[in-house]
């Protein structure tokens, strides 16, 4: 299989892309990854998962948000619009491809609000969230959390040891606080409540009220890390989440079948 | 505004039946060029290395942050994810760390740095390995030709768990959050340390003999090493904890006269080194080291005297609060 990296040009920065080329594809997935170190984290099973589906015939496009990871663009001024208007552009570019392979959204944590909220605006034939939070604060605040704790183990003590607590104050009060080599500002913790999961995709039962097109929601637990968070880095990296993969593939698959069903229907 | 990606291309090395993946941060002057091979002339490369399982940009994109510095500097750097990690294919064992402390990788990353040095004409390549990478690092140098030095930030010369033990764990908890957790602890300390004189300090049983044995062929060779050292839990500048074998001064101790091993102390940063000061301070010593003993033709300037990010926040005196020792002068004793 080919894996294609490339930089897709959005208004002030290159996109680090990587296609995961199939031949007649039956479907494209856009892989919408998660936050600053979250990329890091769940980097391994994450490619894996393009591969998983690649190798299943299904194209898969990934990419680095702006300002982090490979991508250029400086994280300390990248928004949550400019993070929006990005992943726009990369959908808009895949489906583009061949406008008949339909087209679904993959979000991650942070990437699954991006990826739920331009799937509430009309784009894209499909969505899968993986442990989607309600809006962007919950994936700062148990980001910022977890590196407090990591940092009281660190620190020497005394003056230099802050709590969780305390840099949400900081952040609250203008400052800026630096987690796991990420400048965060307080314009992005203030932003990021902001920025919400459409209600409509809060759960299964909301998401199967809505349009008729395909919606899978799951909850990852502490067994899907380093996807989530919770897990011991170096050590989760090298589990196999062939359970995880076949079980969403197989979802996949059905809805795929469906699709192609109703595509017959109205051709016929 | 720089072009950050006019000076970033993509490669792939795809010698020797395996494909590596990365990223080329071409020297400034080169830019126009859409042959960049053929442009950089005999120059040294630097090459850096996975840490563990990071992908090749590094906790908080420090490796992207410190490639992009070292081309300004006139040094064509390269990024590889190795097999299996980041963008290159490759399975991962569940022995991985032990895949590592064995020098697993060190066969595939020299004839990595062959491929590379002859694709893009480079006298050779400094090797930048942070923690498990620096392990790699050390291995790969002992069996490349052409490995010209190395940097290893918090390299670990001992086989560690990549999982601590329950019942370990909880110890520790309860050392660092209670008062008589924390006597304990010193105890403890200054327990290991009798334990450590009544043996008279030699080698602990835990240490990784063949890295050691890599170690002493790529220093007696007189390769030049810079060693970065993050503050320690407990402990300050380059010695160790309390307790806690010296492996700095045994590997100097190890090095021949003719070894030109420098290490240095980063106060005020972690064991990623990802933090402003952290990555300043790596940037700026290994700029300096580099012009010490690579000189050549330079496109931007050493960073000691200016700063061409705009991104740097940190100031040159937060980052002069660093020690330095060039461990020659401090020899193997104590």
């Amino acid at each position: 299989m080919v894996e294609q990296a490339g930089y897709f040009r959005v208004p002030g920065a290159h996109l680090y892309t990587v296609l995961h080329r199939v031949e007649a594809p039956v479907a494209r997935v856009l892989l919408v990854g998660p936050f600053a170190s979250e990329r890091h984290n769940s980097y391994i099973p994450w490619v894996r998962w393009a591969r998983y589906l690649a190798a299943r015939q299904i194209e898969v496009l990934r990419y680095d948000h702006r300002g982090i990871g490979e991508s250029t663009g400086i994280f300390e001024q990248a928004t949550f619009s400019d993070w929006s208007e990005d992943l726009r552009l990369l959908a808009e570019w895949l489906k583009d491809q061949s406008p008949d392979v339909p087209v679904l959204f993959h979000g991650l944590e942070f990437g699954a609000i991006l990826a739920g909220r331009l799937f509430h605006q009309g784009k894209g034939d499909g969505l899968l969230l993986w442990s989607a939070p309600a809006n962007a604060n919950q994936v700062l605040r148990s980001t910022l959390m977890r590196w407090a704790r990591l940092e009281q183990l660190l620190l020497k003590g005394g003056d230099e040891r802050k709590s969780a607590a305390d840099y949400i104050r900081q952040l609250e009060q203008g400052g800026v606080v630096e987690v796991e080599g990420y400048e965060w500002s307080s314009r992005l913790w203030l932003a990021s409540f902001g920025l919400e999961l459409p209600t409509g995709l809060a759960d299964m039962a909301a998401a199967t009220s809505g349009p008729s097109k395909p919606v899978r929601i799951v909850e990852l637990g502490k067994a899907a890390a380093p996807l989530v968070k919770g897990g011991t880095p170096g050590f989760d990296e090298l589990r196999d989440f062939d359970w995880l993969y076949s079980e969403n593939m197989n979802w996949l698959s059905a809805e795929l079948a469906s699709l192609k069903g109703m595509a017959s229907d109205r051709h016929s | 505004m720089i072009d950050t990606a006019n000076l970033r291309q993509l490669i792939s090395l795809d010698g020797n039946g395996t494909t590596f993946r990365g990223t080329y941060h071409r020297v400034p002057d080169d830019r126009d060029s859409s042959q960049a091979e053929v442009n950089v002339k005999s120059s040294l490369g630097i090459f850096f290395l996975n840490s563990l399982t990071l992908p090749r940009a590094a906790t908080g994109d420090s490796a992207i942050y410190w490639a992009d510095s070292f081309a300004n500097c006139g040094y064509p750097s390269f990024r590889f994810d190795l097999p299996g990690l980041g963008d290159t294919e490759g399975e991962l064992s569940l022995d991985f760390l032990d895949f590592i402390n064995s020098g697993g990788f060190s066969s595939i990353i020299a004839l990595k740095v062959t491929e590379l040095t002859r694709r893009y004409n480079l006298s050779g390549v400094v090797l930048v390995g942070h923690c498990a990478g620096a392990v790699s690092a050390i291995y790969a140098a002992a069996s490349s030709e052409h490995c010209a030095g190395l940097v290893l930030m918090d390299p670990y010369f001992h086989l560690k768990q990549a999982v601590r033990p329950w019942i370990r764990e909880q110890i520790s908890t309860w050392a660092r959050r209670s008062s008589l957790g924390r006597f304990s602890s010193k105890i403890y300390d200054l327990s290991g340390d009798l334990w450590l004189s009544a043996k008279g300090n030699s080698v602990p049983r835990n240490a990784n003999f063949p890295l050691l044995k890599s170690w002493k062929q790529v220093a007696d060779a007189g390769l030049p090493i810079l060693l970065l050292k993050a503050p320690g839990l407990k402990a300050s500048g380059v010695k160790p904890r309390q307790g806690e074998f010296d492996y700095l001064s045994y590997i100097a101790s190890l090095a021949a006269r003719k070894g030109r091993v420098t290490v240095t102390a980063i106060e005020g940063t972690d064991h990623s080194f990802a933090n402003r000061v952290g990555r300043l301070a790596i940037r700026q010593h290994t700029e300096n080291w580099l012009q010490t003993h690579f000189p050549q033709a330079v496109s931007g300037e050493p960073t000691l005297n200016s700063s061409h990010r705009t991104e740097d926040t940190t100031t040159i005196s937060e980052a002069n609060s660093m020690t330095s020792i060039p461990m020659h002068q401090t020899g193997g004793g104590n």
